[in-house]
């Protein structure tokens, strides 16, 4: 059926964002593009209700690409990084 | 999985005279008549469920219950169709129930056969469950859990034609489903497209969990939305688990397959009671009450602006691998978890310092307040793990009635009348934190040494509260600095620990031993105060 081949596309991209679980400010890259990271490894740190909070990938994978920088402020649930398996 | 054995499968004796030759005609279209009910809606719809990756209502009930032990109710309910006075088929009703047991406890189970009529409402001479009905009436008369399994979209306009007028909305009402949340654990598992009366049905129950990928619940789907509002959507936006577990909070938890979902089912029933007259069944894990992990002395940053792995805490003080997170996607800031303390079920809510700093948000308190609601209800002691700054600030916050959930929450919690256990592990700040006590109780506080607490924090309150003092200094800057500095070596908790403001500070590692010894000595007064809890007043 091609509606679910798509569906399942989408759910792989998906496994591959990185999303930020609270709004605030990117204060800290702590990976680089092309690095590579496990489970449960900290892409960077978003300052927070002046809190430092790790944003973590939950399923590692390697680097492609940032989608903030530092100091930027970022929404609620906002893709802050991709990674590709 | 073994069906019952069915003694009518037996080959019977040759009749030898007329009358046993009549009774052997009664057992033979007994047999028909209950060959039809398990062919459900035919092979080719049972083939089409199935190509959706959905299992058919017989195998959903085989796969949560104990093997074999299924006694079906209303087997032989549904149409037959006749030629003269001889039977040639039964279309089955499209709902299946009965009584089974989980864990050797009985429970009343049901749910739409999806593959008859896509599983809408049935009517015969009494209702056999779904919204009331035989099964819910089953688990109110024998005061026994009641499981759901949801795959229907309610009423069906066609009705009309067939009755020729239209029903009254809650002609089968919810007034029984209702009754039940005092009465019985309710589980309602969403396993299909569920509208209507089936996905009303699901949120009026103690815990609810749907299918990743199979399964969507909302008040209408794509069609009448297009209608009413001209938004075109599909079903997995508008009612999958990123909206319904996620986003809203509407269905508690999500599975990634129907068998993990029928394995979480059994699992959230296991910390339940058979119902409110009774506690929760103790079962011990072996794992020892005097177990103090070094790990805990060192899970807290010395710095207070990192933060740390509540989920991970919370494994290292209750029983080893106890612990069952309650909605662990929606209202991410705050963890609810029923767990077991030395074989006895605790409800744990713990703040999440990973999200905005443990505030609580108004999905969070939203969370908590029904996760209390929970636990008093079937007399599980509450284990709050305190680190919360407060309730959460700002203009969204305001807007989204942040203070009126929260006051909700702490409105619910000082009419609980289990015991509650309050740890601060850092902050402990304001009205969210005060809604993490025990007020009307016993009210055992204890602290970490790393624990801070008050009206607010000193960082915002010195600001505010010695403005004059500030703005009078030569350096404003160097001055409010000055008073913080005050401020905060007398923030001790050592000193409050001193005026008995707080009764214990524990090291971290005795945090397990301490709290089991008072949830098992709570276990007596437990008993005394089984039963319905009426609720009384106007929840703000």
């Amino acid at each position: 059926m091609p509606g679910r081949i798509i569906r399942q596309k989408e759910f792989d991209l998906a496994k591959l964002q990185v999303r930020s679980d609270v709004a605030g400010s990117v204060w800290k890259i702590m990976t680089a593009v092309g690095q590579k990271l496990d489970p449960g490894d900290t892409v960077m740190i978003i300052e927070s209700m002046k809190m430092e909070i790790p944003v973590i990938t939950e399923d590692g994978g390697t680097v492609k690409e940032f989608c903030v920088a530092e100091t930027e402020a970022i929404a609620e649930g906002q893709v802050v990084a991709i990674l590709e398996t | 999985m073994a069906q019952p054995k069915d003694k009518l499968a037996e080959t019977p004796a040759e009749p030898r005279t007329e009358p046993e030759a009549e009774r052997a005609a009664e057992i033979a279209e007994l047999r028909q008549r209950r060959a039809e009910a398990e062919k459900l809606g035919g092979a080719d719809a049972v083939q089409k469920h199935h190509d959706q990756r959905r299992l058919t209502i017989r195998e959903r009930i085989a796969g949560v219950v104990d093997a074999g032990s299924f006694q079906e109710v209303g087997k032989l309910t549904g149409q037959g169709r006749y030629a003269g006075d001889k039977l040639l088929g039964v279309t089955p009703a499209p709902y299946v129930m009965g009584l089974a047991s989980i864990d050797g406890r009985p429970v009343a189970i049901g749910g739409e056969d999806f593959t008859v009529r896509g599983g809408t409402s049935w009517s015969g001479e009494r209702k056999k469950g779904g919204q009331g009905g035989f099964v819910e009436d089953l688990a109110h008369q024998y005061r026994i859990p009641l499981v759901n399994l949801i795959d229907g979209a309610g009423g069906s306009v066609t009705s009309i034609r067939r009755r020729g007028h239209s029903v009254f909305p809650g002609v089968h009402g919810f007034e029984r489903s209702v009754q039940l949340m005092g009465e019985v654990p309710v589980v309602c598992a969403v396993l299909g497209t569920a509208a209507g009366g089936p996905a009303g049905r699901a949120i009026l129950s103690h815990w609810s969990v749907m299918v990743k990928e199979t399964s969507q619940v909302f008040a209408a789907g794509p069609p009448v939305v297009e209608r009413s509002l001209g938004e075109k959507i599909s079903k997995e936006e508008l009612g999958g688990p990123a909206i319904a577990v996620d986003g809203a909070g509407t269905i508690d938890n999500a599975a990634a397959s129907e068998a993990e979902c029928f394995g979480l089912v059994r699992r959230f029933l296991a910390y339940m009671p058979q119902n409110v007259w009774e506690l929760p069944p103790v079962v011990m894990s072996g794992d020892p009450v005097d177990r103090c992990e070094d790990e805990l002395l060192h899970i807290v940053p010395v710095s207070r602006r990192k933060a740390y792995d509540m989920r991970k805490l919370i494994r290292l003080v209750v029983d080893r691998g106890s612990a069952f997170e309650i909605q662990p996607t929606f209202g991410k800031g705050l963890i609810t978890c029923l767990a077991r303390m030395n074989g006895k079920v605790v409800g744990v809510i713990a703040n999440n310092p990973m999200v905005y700093g443990g505030a609580i948000d108004v999905k969070g308190a939203r969370k908590q307040t029904h996760f209390i609601d929970l636990c008093d209800c079937f007399h599980i002691p509450l284990v709050f793990l305190v680190d919360v700054p407060g309730f959460m600030v700002g203009r969204q916050a305001e807007a989204a009635a942040t203070l009126r959930e929260g006051m909700r929450s702490v409105y619910v919690g000082l009419q609980a009348t289990v015991p509650v256990y309050t740890v601060v592990i850092r902050k402990c700040y304001g009205m969210a934190g005060m809604g993490a006590t025990d007020k009307n109780g016993l009210d055992l506080k204890i602290a970490w040494p790393s624990a801070e607490w008050g009206s607010l924090p000193i960082e915002g309150g010195v600001a505010a509260a010695f403005r004059k003092d500030i703005e009078g200094a030569p350096d404003p800057k160097a001055r409010e600095q000055e008073i913080e500095a005050e401020l905060r070596a007398l923030a001790s908790p050592f000193r409050t620990a001193e005026a008995f403001g707080v009764e214990e500070i524990v090291d971290p590692r005795e945090t397990r031993p301490y709290l089991c010894r008072f949830i098992d000595a709570a276990q007596g007064r437990l008993k005394s105060t089984v039963g319905p809890k009426p609720k009384f007043g106007v929840r703000p």
